[in-house]
């Protein structure tokens, strides 16, 4: 795949993302107060995610090195591949599992990862 | 016409290590009696279906109680607990087990612990195997460190959310939303006792090196696993099991954690494997 074309997926992901975010009824009946920065570090790409209060206020793909976030979440594009998947073997069915038993990695400010748990994990 | 279940909910007082509580039940059944404990920080509803399921209601009387501390049993009524710190230790848990049983009178109960009565279970076939007819641990393994975590009860979070969201993943994608969201809420709602509760399961329980003492010629031991449990993944479950002399291990495909609550029909047939594994043993 070419840059160009990997950048058309990449915005077209991102997209998608925004939109079940902000459709997902799970997450906006309890939206007020789901405010964070996070960091989806896939490997090949690194997505910068900001949400205020259940809306997507920016995401970025590629996001800079230094541009500041709450907390990440960093596995190889594979890991990420796999849980992705439709029916995710196990251990790939969610963050938690990939991190525990996985090579999921989760850095940054915990605290607010736990503050917006409800929706993050939604 | 209503729908009125025949499942019915009483109390009993018993004193645990000169604490007094006042433990509720569910109760349904007829035959010999199958004690069911929950998970830690909920309670009996993840027996609902169990306790109505009349393949099993016709044929044993299943009790499901809530442990000290969760659902309707309340901490203890002679105790300033609210000026403690709880803890929950093998020792009290083991002995909280063997008073109800004991107040009720059951004859050689059939025990089916899970999480961390799963693991009370392996004390109670170390301790007092002659107790017991039938021993099943769901989601149990013989150490189970690194749980007994500030988050579960942290000033500066919703201890309601972060309890129920941690465990969202502990269950498989694959079992259906309107049950996998009965153990969130159940969680939500006995959040505060889930930190007390894992000092046992970290912190107290440790059973390496001693699982050889099991004796299953006095009491059959069977051990279960949903193969989508991060907390207690079915290798570590088998290699407890796999030290027990006599054991039994079977892994539950495409369950999690909350076997009998996030997907009674799933888990049914792995019940039922369990009991016929104990008969046939016996025959």
């Amino acid at each position: 795949m070419t840059e160009a074309e990997t950048a058309v997926k990449a915005e077209a992901w991102a997209e998608k993302f925004r939109q079940a975010t902000e459709s997902d009824p799970v997450i906006q009946c309890y939206a007020k107060y789901y405010t964070c920065d996070f960091l989806l570090d896939m490997e090949d790409l690194r997505v910068g995610v900001q949400i205020r209060d259940g809306q997507m206020h920016k995401i970025e793909i590629n996001s800079a090195p230094l541009e500041p976030h709450h907390f990440s979440l960093h596995a190889p594009a594979e890991t990420w591949r796999k849980m992705s998947e439709k029916r995710p073997k196990p251990f790939f069915h969610g963050f938690w599992a990939a991190s525990v038993r996985e090579d999921l990695r989760i850095e940054g400010d915990i605290t607010v990862l736990m503050q917006n748990l409800r929706n993050f994990t939604a | 016409m209503a729908k009125i279940s025949p499942v019915i909910g009483r109390y009993v007082t018993i004193e645990v290590d000169d604490l007094e509580y006042r433990v509720f039940w569910l109760e349904n059944g007829e035959g010999p009696p199958l004690v069911c404990h929950h998970t830690a920080a909920t309670h009996n509803h993840q027996w609902r279906h169990l306790l109505e399921d009349e393949d099993f209601t016709s044929r044993h009387h299943i009790i499901a109680y809530d442990m000290a501390r969760h659902g309707k049993s309340d901490p203890p009524q002679n105790a300033e607990w609210w000026k403690e710190d709880y803890r929950l230790t093998a020792d009290h848990f083991v002995n909280f087990v063997t008073a109800f049983c004991d107040a009720l009178e059951l004859d050689q109960p059939t025990f089916i612990g899970s999480s961390f009565s799963g693991c009370v279970a392996l004390h109670l076939a170390l301790r007092c195997p002659e107790r017991f007819g039938v021993i099943i641990a769901l989601q149990a393994a013989e150490y189970a460190p690194g749980w007994w975590l500030d988050w579960w009860r942290h000033p500066h979070t919703n201890a309601a959310q972060v309890c129920s969201s941690g465990v969202w993943d502990m269950m498989a994608p694959m079992s259906p939303d309107n049950e996998r969201w009965l153990p969130m809420w159940y969680h939500m709602q006995d959040a505060e006792v889930l930190k007390g509760g894992l000092h046992f399961y970290s912190m107290d329980h440790d059973l390496r090196g001693r699982l050889n003492e099991i004796d299953t010629g006095k009491c059959p031991l069977v051990m279960m696993t949903g193969s989508y449990d991060f907390l207690t993944p079915p290798a570590v479950t088998k290699a407890t099991a796999d030290q027990v002399a006599g054991c039994d291990y079977v892994e539950m495909e495409q369950l999690g954690h909350f076997p009998m609550s996030e997907n009674y029909p799933l888990f049914k047939p792995y019940l039922n494997k369990a009991l016929e594994l104990i008969a046939n043993k016996r025959a």
